[in-house]
């Protein structure tokens, strides 16, 4: 029987060992935001540059000046600049959705993966991933809308309480429920990516279906998982952020920036972490066992016969079924990504 | 003979009895007084009733801080109302004595009935429903958002029963389903001098919390809840509508009311309380007194915390009374904390503060009770998230509190002059939380977030500077954000930028004079103007045609500056390491007045080698150009350099600045990458 691994540590140690890909995602992230910022960026400087006015937002932050910022109409709508970050978040969406197979091939390996294989890897499972982003954005869209609809219609009895509180409560603890129901169903989609790339699945649904039975088989040792790793997410954005306030002086744009970034750089790592933990999962419960290999016995020659009858069809032993072994090194082995 | 002496014996009995009858009624508050000070006007009181059938003001002070009446006091009401907890409804009895002081005769007397707003057709709701409101935006009609006040029977003592005689009016409107207005005609009219008396029988089904007033789940704030009568002023009734926008107006007088409410109720009022008794129904009936008051407020709640406090102020002690949601209990020390600073400021600022009692009410939390003042009980704003930095519960406690001065006591008429309550409110506002939490703090103080009163004043006014004078009356604004905007924000903001012009000392000395001059009076806007005028010994009519009584925009700008070697023709550069130290630069600053507020300005031009230039501006014409032959190049140019003008609604282009400093845009814009980067990530996190 094959032991178990902690899935926490060996989910943390794929991510470690393939850090480049947080340093490629960040680049991106990074990137795609500067871009959809540009626009922004002139205006502010456009405005900001040249009065004495705007000194009220390097020295500490005062609202009246961003707020009077926001209010010449030669800013622009606030909405216009919204909707191109937005723009920009939701093409990093898509360059996720592009590159997590590779990400997964990645994790799975127990070797450096090259470029090829991880771009292989995203170009095989482009159209799967695509059709399972469909599915788990239906599916999560839905139990999003009616967890909401819920949580809504209780606090809006609980404001009707004479308790104060109650509203309050009911908000909060909805939310944490909305967040643990939420996570159960990121599980399941991720448990599904994980085994379309790593069983090589074209019948997504083969992989959902398999996917949600482990869910439900492991719920509560996942989301545990998950929820660990969220709360790690959640010290690193508020930790920075109480550091950035605390120890950045308010006019070291330069010093807020490299710390702004490293936050956002640590903030990828636990979502790459659940997805190592998947990973991990995958490659102990998931993972067809290997049929074990039998020697091939090859009859012995039969004397030869002037004009041998041609054999029926079909009447060949069967070959031994392969697994592809994704631990096994391929040949070349360029540079990885 | 014997019948003749039956008359006279007859004629005895009666005016023994009236004597007695009425100095029962008129004296019961004194005579329950604690201190024999009191007591002694209860006497003077009874003394007028002496006269057989006369009607009287009291001249009671168990209320005030002053061995005298502070007001001349036009109206008497004394109510007995009983509230139902379960049907939000009060039944009540009202006596009224109004005093003729008009000068001539009175045949008719109008009366609000403000509850009556709160119906579909009423104008209150037409015009919220039109251009908004603070509470609600009437998307579809509640039930519950229902109100009513109905006079049942009215009767004018010596003149018999007139229900009959009363007629809703809609004099502002004309709106035939507006009910807030009623109007009586008298049989005999009240000749000038004289006092009428009228007994009124009515009943409240008070709404759902609107216009901070009525019910929220088992809280009641009873606000503008009975029959008041207009006021008699500048040779007529004033006796407005309610708005949706507009607030009130009464005359001064003493109020004595009897409020029977469920035992286990929390009761707070305007005025002294003077006795609570249990009945054996399971009510309890509180009785309050009031002096030199023009309204009378209370609120009841079963979860009410109290705490109790004493004020001593410049007149004597002021019971403070807070009471307090449980969920909010732990911020009953900040709600305490700035009613004493602010007791100090306006003290200190304005003049004394009389009343012997002030009751600060945290408001059920999602009512639309809070923020409201009346005369010695206001309501603040909280909840149970409400961060130290964050000094919101600061600002509407100090807020309504100010109203004691501006409306309590300096009764402005608020449905024709909101400015003049809202805005001088507003104007002290910043005077007052800025020397309690700090010039650039006193609004938000928060993880190095910060906004100034003064500055969020501003902000109101900028977005509507051009739409609406100040002197507008309240329901004429062109929209609810314009009355809010110009009547708290311009107002505050001219007000300020006027400091700039007469110096702060004579701001605050004309404030305190208009203050002592005025109190317990309705002065007009020009008795305000003229104030100023006559404190600063200015002539400002130049300034308050337009800020006041116009709609004139303020912006001034740097067009333009420019610097360049005076012999550029021989082929300096304009760098000056370049052109030599000792070249003369020929230098222009040029300004703008981009609107058509015309005010002198100030300018500050700074020169590369340190030195500063002050120059004045008249701002008559268009434009002007400064122009400087130095052997310096300008490095920046400012209007306004000492930051007095509040009125100027684009702050950025007052000045200019040679070279560029990119850092704020920078921050900003890092700022913004990171919330992008942010978002980005946490899109990813859950849709993939």
């Amino acid at each position: 029987m094959t032991e178990r691994k902690n899935l926490l540590t060996s989910g943390l140690r794929m991510v470690l060992n393939n850090k480049r890909y947080i340093i490629w995602f960040w680049l991106l992230n990074l990137t795609l935001a500067f871009l959809g910022t540009v626009g922004f960026r002139a205006q502010a400087h456009d405005l900001l540059d040249h009065h004495l006015y705007s000194v009220g937002l390097l020295r500490g932050w005062d609202m009246g000046v961003f707020t009077d910022l926001l209010s010449l109409p030669e800013f622009g709508s606030s909405k216009t600049y919204v909707n191109t970050s937005a723009g920009f978040a939701f093409v990093f969406f898509l360059f996720t959705a592009m590159l997590l197979p590779g990400v997964f091939q990645g994790y799975a390996a127990t070797y450096r993966l090259p470029r090829e294989g991880f771009f292989r890897a995203c170009g095989r499972n482009l159209w799967r991933f695509l059709r399972l982003l469909i599915v788990s954005g239906i599916v999560m869209l839905i139990v999003t809308g009616v967890l909401f609809a819920i949580q809504g219609a209780l606090q809006k009895k609980a404001e009707e309480s004479t308790n104060e509180l109650a509203g309050p409560y009911v908000q909060f603890g909805g939310l944490a429920v909305i967040f643990l129901v939420m996570s159960c169903f990121r599980i399941w989609f991720d448990l599904a990516e994980t085994d379309i790339v790593l069983n090589d699945q074209n019948a997504v649904r083969k992989s959902i279906w398999a996917a949600l039975k482990h869910t439900v088989k492991r719920v509560f040792r996942l989301l545990a998982n998950y929820v660990v790793i969220t709360i790690v997410a959640a010290v690193i954005l508020l930790g920075g952020i109480w550091m950035w306030n605390n120890f950045i002086p308010t006019t070291s744009v330069t010093r807020a920036f490299v710390l702004s970034q490293i936050i956002l750089f640590l903030l990828l790592i636990p979502r790459f972490w659940q997805r190592g933990v998947v990973a991990s999962y995958w490659q102990q419960y998931m993972l067809a066992p290997p049929v074990p290999l039998r020697p091939i016995i090859t009859p012995p020659l039969a004397p030869v016969v002037a004009t041998p009858a041609p054999e029926p069809a079909g009447s060949a032993a069967p070959a031994a079924p392969v697994t592809e072994n994704p631990s096994e090194p391929p040949q070349d082995q360029g540079s990885g990504i | 003979m014997p019948n003749r002496w039956k008359i006279v014996l007859a004629a005895v009995l009666l005016i023994s009895a009236l004597i007695a009858f009425a100095g029962r009624k008129t004296v019961h508050a004194a005579a329950q007084a604690p201190s024999a000070r009191a007591a002694a006007p209860a006497k003077s009181a009874a003394s007028k009733a002496a006269e057989p059938g006369a009607l009287f003001i009291p001249d009671t002070i168990l209320a005030i801080n002053s061995d005298k009446p502070m007001s001349e006091r036009v109206v008497h009401y004394e109510i007995d109302a009983h509230y139902d907890a379960k049907t939000h409804v009060i039944d009540a009895s009202e006596t009224l004595t109004y005093h003729n002081l008009t000068g001539q005769a009175l045949d008719h007397f109008p009366f609000h009935l403000y509850q009556n707003a709160f119906q579909p057709k009423a104008t209150w709701v037409r015009e919220a429903k039109r251009d908004g409101s603070r509470d609600t935006s009437y998307d579809k009609w509640e039930a519950n958002e229902y109100g009513s006040e109905d006079i049942q029977s009215m009767e004018v003592v010596g003149q018999g029963d007139v229900t009959q005689n009363l007629q809703y009016i809609a004099p502002d409107d004309g709106n035939k389903d507006d009910k807030t207005v009623v109007e009586v005609h008298l049989p005999k009219p009240v000749p000038a001098g004289a006092y009428v008396q009228f007994k009124i029988k009515f009943r409240d089904q008070m709404p759902e919390t609107q216009a901070r007033s009525g019910w929220k789940r088992d809280f009641l704030l009873g606000g503008q809840w009975f029959p008041k009568v207009g006021v008699w002023w500048h040779g007529a009734w004033n006796c407005h509508q309610y708005h949706a926008t507009t607030e009130f107006f009464a005359d001064f007088g003493v109020y004595d009311v009897k409020l029977t409410v469920p035992q286990y109720e929390v009761i707070g009022a305007s005025g002294v309380e003077v006795s609570n008794v249990n009945n054996s129904d399971g009510t309890k009936t509180v009785t309050y007194h009031g002096d030199d008051i023009h309204d009378f407020a209370w609120t009841v709640s079963p979860r009410y915390k109290v705490r109790e406090a004493t004020y001593q102020s410049q007149m004597g002690p002021i019971k403070l009374r807070f009471l307090m949601q449980p969920a909010h209990w732990d911020q009953a020390d900040r709600h305490e904390k700035i009613t004493r600073d602010t007791l100090d400021r306006f003290e200190k600022f304005y003049g004394p503060y009389p009343y012997k009692t002030l009751t600060v009410v945290d408001p059920e939390p999602g009512s639309a009770a809070g923020g409201m003042e009346y005369p010695t009980f206001i309501t603040g704003d909280s909840s149970w998230f409400a961060p130290a930095g964050f000094h919101l519960v600061e600002l509407v406690v100090e807020h309504e509190f100010g109203h004691q001065y501006w409306y309590g006591m300096v009764a402005t008429n608020e449905f024709e002059d909101a400015w003049m309550d809202e805005g001088i409110n507003s104007y002290t506002e910043v005077k007052v939380l800025d020397s309690i939490l700090g010039k650039k703090t006193s609004m938000l103080d928060l993880a190095g977030i910060t906004l100034g009163e003064r500055g969020l004043q501003r902000l109101q006014y900028v977005g509507v500077a051009d739409r609406d004078p100040m002197a507008q009356k309240a329901y004429d604004y062109s929209s609810f954000g314009s009355y809010g905007g110009i009547t708290y924000g311009k107002t505050a903001s001219v007000l300020l930028t006027l400091e700039g012009i007469v110096g702060e000392d004579t701001m605050d000395k004309a404030m305190r004079t208009y203050f002592m001059r005025y109190r317990f009076t309705h002065p007009t806007k020009e008795d305000f103007l003229k104030t100023l005028e006559e404190v600063s010994g200015k002539d400002l009519r130049w300034y308050i045609n337009q800020a006041v009584y116009g709609s004139q925009v303020l912006d001034y700008e740097v067009r333009s500056v420019t610097s360049f070697p005076a012999d550029w023709y021989e082929g300096k550069k304009d760098d000056k390491k370049d052109a030599g130290k000792n070249t003369i630069f020929q230098s222009y600053v040029m300004l703008h007045r981009k609107d058509d507020f015309v005010m002198p300005v100030e300018v500050e031009i700074k020169f590369d080698n340190g030195e500063k230039v002050r120059e004045h501006w008249d701002g008559q014409s268009r434009w002007t150009r400064f122009s400087y032959l130095k052997k310096a190049k300008v490095v920046s140019a400012e209007i306004d350099p000492d930051h007095t003008v509040q009125l100027d609604r684009n702050n950025f282009n007052n000045s200019f600045v040679v070279e560029p400093n990119p850092r704020p845009a920078n921050k900003l814009a890092n700022y913004w990458l990171f919330v992008s980067q942010w978002f980005g990530q946490a899109f990813s996190w859950w849709a993939v």
